[in-house]
């Protein structure tokens, strides 16, 4: 593989810094960034220029929450400057540049987070304890034994351009960033690495292979000698951790267990862990941080606390619906109140966050107030997405780091808080960390899903397919090697829905694997049709006239179909020609301003309807997204539709529309082509239509709430 | 003064049971001729002195603490004067606050112990407070557990019996009285237990607390309430006040014994934490043994800062 994806666009952030600024020293400007408040100051400062702060993203905003975090970009990389020279790129620059934005950012006093640290770190502590309240070391080269010479002399030829050859100035020059993606395959020696590798490239081209060049001639000439580390070490008094992967492949173990040694701190070793655990292993790395500083035990604590006796306490669910469009929410309320009908006294906290919060609010459910310090999914969708146009697979990829964010958000949440049981709905966040990180788990566990399996677009090459069935593969490693974890995996819907793929290469076939692996819970509507009542009754009560074409036309929550919705109002005057006395009531949804979009005489735009089922079951025709809830919806009350899957959208233009085939519902559409005179005509062609659609269950939700009730 | 010998075989039921762990190092210590039976496990850097509470019960009322704690801290116990191993000294006075206060400095003295983190329960809560704001140079940190500080909040309604006049009932809290202790201690104790863990299923906690109780009697426990005379309200929200090392309180909710309120405001009046044990009575350290040690482990280990 060769093909990088990195887009040259900085992905979402799970936090944004409260403060940033530059600190100049020598006339060299660097970049600083500060988030949050509070003691003691965790200062994250860079490695050598090859990457800059942004590879602190897992540890950010999760520090952040207890305490003040700031970080800094390397002179050579980010937003700081690039000095001339191999002697500005000298360790003892990048002390001083430490020193620098501890002044500039009002910090006497820091607790020193490094990774890979060549010895600024260790000069700081050394030549300004009083500066320094403690030190940590992820992954640290430096020894007071030997020297980390690396494999080959830089400036030799070794004849060949394998392995270690690569980092020698001939190969630099010749082929920078196959060197770039071989040093970072060095870094996570640990399988289903992809996203980590292709950050740390991403964050190496935001420099340049000259800059590089000028502060590098060899690890030898990088990394602080022996003896001063020796001598450096003797002068240290503060408290140290070393934290240490056995597999790192750039810097041996027995570096950072001699470093802990000379330093007299603590030593963690990570067991089949590489040389950025803090990037692969975040959730680990964020707790020894935080139990080291002391940022979130009792210090931060707050001032009164409650414990409650086992017994004496009320059954309690800690719910977390995807809020990745609206249609979570609903099946996941639907699931709740028949919960509580089948356990009495059941109490539901739901960890979730907008737009599925005004969902939860409007049915005067219970939102945990650590909601607030969630990291929006939606917002990050919304930047990701093109016109009419959602690289799913990608988008969610790229929000790692709002993942990562987020579960330690859920971590905080149930070490302060005992729950009988946790409900992931596509919380993808909870699933993944949590078996990463299975001793986490604290309680029963459901996993809710519509889909299984990350499918390749065809656009996408080889290297999409890779990278999907790299995904898929880890997740069945995880079931595999931990099949008690999830103690149910409900599939909502039936085994006919799901696709007839592969896994990928190799790899299970999907449907064989979910059935070994799923409980089928059948389709969950969220409403039942039959309680809707008589079509004409309802229409009377929303002011539809029975002799009106009523056509509706939403794309759900998620704020990315604006495009859809200009579309459908372009061809509105001629879809009236064709329909007389049609009406289109277009749905903006709870993150599109209605007032962006056109008006015309005869259309009405509203925002955020709620009961917007029941406009969806009393109309002639809708015109909606691929997403899979509005358009079961539509199924199960029998109503005809137009769906468009959004472009690159695997769920949506695979899973969705299987399920749909299958269902005989609806008529797929494909935005690129459709001209507004195609809409024109499919609404035309398609409102009022008699449907022939397979019938969907409506006891999906009490099937679901049957299989986990079991477990209270 | 004249002090009492403790009885060499003690008046209890059975056998002590088997411990977790014994102590690495014990002693006597002796103030003004009495003697004080002290215990110390493990030898970690920090010294956690669990103190002593009321003296109806001695230093086996930590039994479900030292274990653990022993292996993280340099545990010190000592038998408060009145129970267990410790002397019996003759008159009220013998037993007043200063008198518990200044036996625990002895034991730190003789345990050669320069600072410690005081755990106190009930009484023990109210000394530690004591020492704190008497001697701050010894004492890094305070954990009261259902502290008993007078004023802090009314008793419970039902305890508004007279201590020292015969009474015309012995029920409920009428057995917390001089005149029935001596006639019938043993119900005493089981009352007073079946108050102190008002949680249910706590009988094997209950018989434990009697049969320490029954490790001494009707006698010296009178002693030891009439030299309990509380100072006045503004003498003891003074002494709250000087404390100036970090202080946490953990106080049953349903406590009835001293109300959860009592709890609240001294973690008030020192700025500490306050954890409610929420459906917790008076002795969440025997009832709740897991949570308390964590509790305590996570307290201790604030204080050191950042971990080493």
């Amino acid at each position: 593989m060769t093909a990088l994806l990195t887009t040259g666009r900085e992905q979402t952030r799970a936090r944004y810094p409260d403060e940033e600024g530059f600190a100049e020293r020598d006339g060299v400007r660097l970049f600083w960034e500060r988030y949050g408040d509070g003691e003691p100051t965790v200062l994250l400062p860079p490695t050598w220029e090859i990457v800059h702060a942004r590879f602190w993203k897992a540890q950010i905003p999760y520090l952040a929450r207890h305490t003040r975090v700031v970080t800094f970009d390397p002179r050579g990389n980010g937003r700081s400057d690039r000095p001339d020279g191999f002697e500005a790129y000298a360790r003892r620059e990048f002390a001083a540049d430490a020193l620098a934005v501890l002044d500039a950012t009002g910090v006497d006093r820091a607790v020193v987070v490094s990774w890979c640290d060549m010895g600024e770190s260790l000069l700081l502590a050394a030549e300004h304890p009083e500066r320094v309240a403690g030190l940590v070391f992820i992954g640290p080269p430096m020894s007071d034994r030997e020297p980390d010479q690396g494999h080959y002399p830089f400036d030799s030829d070794p004849g060949t351009d394998e392995g270690w050859a690569k980092e020698t100035r001939g190969y630099w020059l010749r082929d920078w960033p196959g060197y770039l993606e071989f040093f970072f395959a060095m870094c996570f020696t640990e399988p289903h690495s992809t996203k980590q590798v292709e950050d740390c490239v991403g964050w190496a081209k935001d420099t340049d292979m000259e800059t590089i060049l000028a502060g590098f001639r060899g690890w030898e000439t990088k990394i602080i000698p022996p003896a001063e580390v020796a001598a450096l070490g003797r002068r240290v008094r503060c408290p140290v951790l070393v934290i240490h992967g056995t597999e790192d492949a750039q810097s041996e173990a027995w570096r950072g267990e001699e470093l802990a040694r000379l330093l007299g701190g603590r030593l963690v070793l990570l067991e089949g862990a590489g040389h950025a655990p803090h990037a692969r292993d975040p959730v680990k790395v964020n707790g020894l941080v935080a139990d080291f500083a002391g940022v979130a035990g009792n210090g931060t604590a707050p001032a009164t606390r409650t414990w409650t006796r086992a017994l004496r306490r009320p059954k309690r669910a800690l719910y977390l619906s995807s809020p990745i469009g609206l249609g979570h929410a609903r099946r996941d309320l639907a699931i709740a109140r028949e919960l509580r009908a089948r356990v009495p006294g059941l109490e539901i906290d739901w960890l979730a966050q907008d737009p599925v919060t005004r969902v939860l609010e409007a049915e005067g459910e219970r939102i945990h107030p650590a909601s607030a310090w969630l990291a929006n999914e939606s917002t990050h969708i919304e930047r990701e997405s093109a016109e009419h146009d959602l690289h799913a697979f990608q988008a969610i990829r790229r929000m790692d780091e709002i993942l990562v964010a987020n579960f330690m958000v859920f971590h905080d949440v149930v070490r302060e808080q005992p729950y009988d049981l946790w409900v992931g709905d596509e919380a993808w966040e909870l699933d993944y960390f949590l078996h990463e990180n299975p001793e986490e788990k604290r309680a029963a566990y459901v996993w809710l899903t519509d889909f299984v399996g990350w499918l390749p677009m065809p656009d996408g090459g080889e290297r999409e397919a890779f990278l999907t069935a790299d995904y898929n593969a880890e997740m069945i490693e995880h079931i595999a090697r931990f099949p008690r974890l999830r103690d149910r995996a409900v599939f909502v819907g039936n085994p006919g829905d799901i696709v007839p793929d592969r896994f990928g290469p190799g790899l299970p076939a999907i449907r064989d694997w979910v059935e070994d692996h799923y409980d089928f819970a059948g389709y969950v509507t969220g409403f039942d049709p039959a309680g809707l009542g008589d079509r004409e009754e309802l229409r009377r009560d929303l002011g539809y006239r029975p002799d009106e074409r009523v056509c509706v036309v939403t794309v759900g929550g998620s704020g990315v179909g604006g495009h859809l919705l200009r579309k459908v109002i372009a061809a509105y005057p001629e879809a009236r020609r064709r329909v007389p006395g049609l009406r289109m009531v277009v749905v903006a949804g709870p993150r599109i301003d209605p007032a962006s979009l056109p008006s015309a005489d005869g259309l009405e735009v509203h925002p955020y309807v709620h009961g917007l089922y029941r406009h969806l079951a009393a109309c002639d025709l809708a015109v909606v997204q691929g997403g899979l809830t509005t358009c079961m919806e539509l199924t199960a009350a029998r109503r005809p539709f137009l769906y468009f899957p959004l472009a690159h959208h695997f769920e949506q233009n695979f899973h969705v529309a299987h399920r749909l085939g299958r269902y005989n519902a609806g008529r797929r559409m494909e935005f690129a082509t459709a001209t507004p005179e195609v809409v024109a005509d499919a609404i035309a062609t398609e409102i009022g239509r008699e449907v022939d659609y397979r019938p969907v269950e409506t006891d999906g939700a009490s099937r679901a709430a049957a299989l986990i009730a079991e477990l209270l | 003064m004249t002090a009492v010998q403790a009885p060499v075989s003690a008046a209890r039921s059975a056998p002590e049971q088997t411990r977790a762990r014994y102590p690495d190092a014990k002693g006597y210590v002796e103030r003004d001729g009495v003697r004080l039976f002290w215990e110390r496990y493990g030898d970690g850097d920090t010294t956690v002195l669990l103190l002593p509470t009321w003296s109806i019960v001695h230093s086996r009322h930590w039994k479900a603490q030292i274990p653990y704690l022993a292996r993280h801290f340099r545990v010190l116990t000592f038998d408060g004067r009145g129970n267990g191993r410790s002397d019996r000294p003759a008159g009220a006075g013998a037993y007043d606050d200063e008198q518990y206060v200044a036996d625990a400095v002895a034991v730190l003295d003789a345990t050669s112990t320069r600072e410690a983190v005081l755990i106190g329960l009930s009484r023990g809560g109210r000394w530690a407070v004591e020492l704190a704001a008497a001697r701050p140079e010894r004492v890094l940190g305070a954990m009261l557990i259902d502290p008993a500080i007078s004023f802090m909040a009314p008793l419970p309604q039902r305890q508004a019996f007279s201590f020292d006049e015969e009474l015309d009932t012995t029920e409920g809290w009428a057995k917390f009285n001089r005149h029935y202790w001596r006639r019938e201690y043993r119900d005493f104790l089981e009352f007073f237990a079946s108050e102190a863990f008002s949680e249910s299923h706590s009988t094997k906690q209950i018989e434990d607390f009697v049969g320490w109780g029954l490790e001494t009697g009707p006698e010296t426990l009178t002693l030891t309430q009439l030299g309990a005379q509380p100072a006045s309200r503004s003498e003891m929200e003074a002494t709250l006040g000087r404390v100036r090392c970090p202080v946490l309180v953990v106080h049953g909710e349903d406590d009835q014994v001293r109300l959860h309120a009592v709890g609240a405001a001294a973690a008030e009046l020192t700025g500490g934490q306050l954890v409610t044990i929420e459906g917790g009575g008076h002795c969440p350290q025997a009832r709740h043994p897991v949570q308390i040690n964590l509790l305590i482990r996570e307290f201790v280990e604030s204080l050191g800062g950042m971990a080493r």
